[in-house]
């Protein structure tokens, strides 16, 4: 394992269901390196959406703490992790949620745009990553004018765009066919090992699991399994 | 994408509702034209009715005349007082005037009344409304004969006809009981039942030397302004001009008291109605903004997940209720010019309805229902419907910027 560039520290994550707390994650410690291609996987309800959640700042740990590259998120305001957000984490999600009224060019210039980035440069970077993306010549074309496939593939583009530390991949496949899945993880994986991009995957998807190079098992929030592959 | 471009996109998302909504605030902008029109053309009309009927927007008269009018009490140096204040900018008419009360005489009747000292060469139809009611005969040419012109109703009362004779009884400058006869040279008729019953006009010499004034003597004189919203600022601006301890300069709010009290209690109304009507759309629009919104809090929650950040979430919901204000004010205009040019011009016959006595607070209003905004009054419509509609978009985006992501990314 190289240098780590996201580290949770006995997290914990309590939720109150009624008047019954529920521990979606229970003192869970984890490393991931610069450049792994590593997927959460478990059942249902084994914590997995949430841990990718407190990683990715949309929440806050009840206990422990969540460092990505050093910095400790819980120390973070709400416009620090925006910022968090925008520059060092990608987010793929289960239902593309892309933003309806951009076009596949406008949802990849996106984040680009919110970092400030100029003009000229956003669109040599989109247009660069469109391609990679295989979706050149769909530039101007809306989310409902794109297959769930080809709306995925946008969704990727936008998480890797800003060049993040870790994209954080949830059931990403989970809404597409399979040869679409197939070629979605052919893309994801070629990132990887091409660009160099951290992908940590929330699934229970076996073609997810068959090629992540490290697969760390949740069963009720806690680490099961931590498995690294050659 | 712009912000800009961004918000306008989303505005689109649901055409009929935001053309309802454009078409809400439109109608407000119509409401409030309306009443603001009324109110911009049914208090200046009355207020210059007024005016005309003798004291002017503005008066000059003896001090302590308006607490006690009296005819010993007078204005001396009429003449340069005159010339004084004609030069001023903003003033309209200059015009120098007795006013008393007296009694009135047939040969079969008597009635009380006022009378109007005025000289017809400083008096038009624009500045006089009596000339201007003129139904029979002409109002007499010099200001020293012994003809009058009395009001339609009195004539009735008196049993008069042109050419004949009324004699008109009062005090003098002395306190002396004075008595004069003069010839009906015309009869006017104002719509004012107590203004025809009640005044007469007489050739101002020839009331003076019956009243025992000087040559320059009057009680007042009556200053007729382009704009009567100047009146106040006028008033000061004469003050500081002719002012003199034996003077006094008043506005027609202190000459015509009920008048303004009318016009204050009739605006305080209709600031009231505006208000409730603008509280009543600004609902409207706040609802349809908040829908709009939490409608979209996963999408919000996705914005925020790639790194939006909360200022700029708020900045782009209220952006969108600043693109809805457009759009409604657009859609104001487009109703309103065509019901605006139609009041404006040509109004709605209201005399039906109000029977013979067009009057309030004893002065004479317009039967037709009219409409006029000025330019401020265009310029308040259009800010307090923008101000509404983008004050009713604060809250929604106050909201959705508070949104914890993980939330909003787990609505449905």
């Amino acid at each position: 394992m190289t240098s780590a560039i996201l580290q949770l520290d006995a997290v914990t994550k309590t939720y109150l269901q009624g008047k019954v707390e529920v521990h979606a994650v229970d003192g869970l410690s984890l490393e991931i390196a610069r450049g792994e291609f590593a997927a959460l996987c478990g059942p249902s309800g084994s914590g997995k959406t949430t841990v990718l959640n407190l990683i990715g700042g949309l929440d806050v740990p009840t206990k422990g703490r969540v460092l990505l590259e050093g910095r400790d998120l819980s120390s973070l305001g709400r416009s620090a992790l925006s910022s968090l957000r925008r520059d060092r984490i990608g987010f793929v999600f289960q239902a593309y949620n892309l933003i309806p009224v951009m076009t596949a060019y406008e949802n990849a210039e996106f984040v680009l745009k919110l970092q400030g980035v100029p003009e000229r440069e956003c669109r040599e970077r989109v247009m660069t990553i469109l391609e990679e993306v295989g979706l050149q010549g769909l530039e101007q074309r809306r989310p409902d004018e794109m297959s769930g496939g080809q709306q995925q593939r946008v969704a990727i583009a936008r998480a890797i765009v800003t060049h993040p530390a870790i994209v954080l991949a949830d059931e990403p496949t989970a809404n597409v066919d399979s040869a679409t899945a197939e070629a979605l993880l052919d893309l994801m994986e070629q990132l990887n090992q091409v660009e160099k991009v951290t992908f940590l995957f929330s699934t229970h998807d076996p073609r997810v699991m068959k090629r992540a190079r490290r697969l760390i098992r949740l069963r009720d929030g806690q680490l099961e399994k931590d498995e690294v592959r050659v | 994408m712009n912000v800009l471009k961004f918000a306008w996109r989303n505005l689109w998302r649901q055409k009929r509702r935001t053309l309802i909504t454009a078409f809400s605030i439109g109608f407000g902008v119509l409401l409030a034209v309306t009443f603001t029109g009324t109110g911009d053309y049914g208090y200046s009309n009355m207020i210059n009715a007024g005016a005309r009927m003798g004291l002017g927007h503005i008066t000059i008269e003896p001090a302590g005349y308006n607490q006690a009018p009296s005819l010993d009490k007078r204005l001396k140096d009429t003449g340069a007082l005159r010339q004084a204040v004609r030069e001023m900018p903003g003033i309209d008419a200059v015009i120098v005037r007795i006013v008393g009360q007296a009694m009135f005489a047939s040969a079969r009747k008597t009635v009380s009344g006022m009378f109007l000292g005025i000289d017809p060469a400083q008096e038009s139809p624009e500045q006089n409304l009596f000339l201007r009611s003129i139904i029979e005969g002409d109002i007499f040419s010099g200001t020293s004969g012994s003809a009058v012109v009395i009001g339609q109703k009195m004539a009735k009362k008196l049993d008069l006809r042109l050419g004949k004779k009324l004699i008109y009884t009062t005090t003098d400058a002395e306190g002396e009981i004075v008595s004069e006869i003069a010839r009906v040279s015309a009869i006017f008729e104002t719509g004012v039942d107590e203004i025809d019953g009640g005044m007469v006009l007489l050739p101002i010499d020839r009331l003076r030397s019956t009243l025992r004034y000087g040559p320059d003597e009057a009680t007042l004189i009556a200053v007729t302004i382009h704009d009567e919203r100047h009146a106040l600022r006028l008033k000061k601006a004469i003050a500081e001009r002719v002012g003199h301890p034996k003077r006094e300069i008043l506005s027609w709010q202190e000459t015509q008291p009920d008048l303004a009290g009318i016009i204050a209690l009739d605006r305080g109304g209709n600031y009231i109605s505006q208000v409730l009507v603008g509280l009543l759309i600004a609902a409207g629009i706040f609802n349809t903004l908040l829908m709009s919104v939490m409608e979209r809090k996963k999408e919000f929650g996705v914005m925020l997940a790639v790194g939006l950040s909360p200022a700029n979430l708020f900045k782009l919901v209220v952006v969108e209720s600043l693109w809805l204000a457009l759009i409604g004010l657009l859609a104001g205009v487009i109703m309103t010019t065509p019901w605006y040019a139609y009041l404006y011009t040509i109004g709605i016959d209201l005399s039906g309805a109000m029977g013979d006595n067009y009057s309030a607070g004893g002065v004479l209003i317009d039967p037709i229902f009219k409409i006029k905004l000025y330019k401020e009054s265009v310029a308040g419509i259009l800010i307090g419907v923008f101000t509404l509609t983008i004050l009713s978009g604060l809250y929604p985006a106050w909201r959705v910027a508070r949104l914890p992501p993980v939330e909003s990314l787990k609505t449905a």
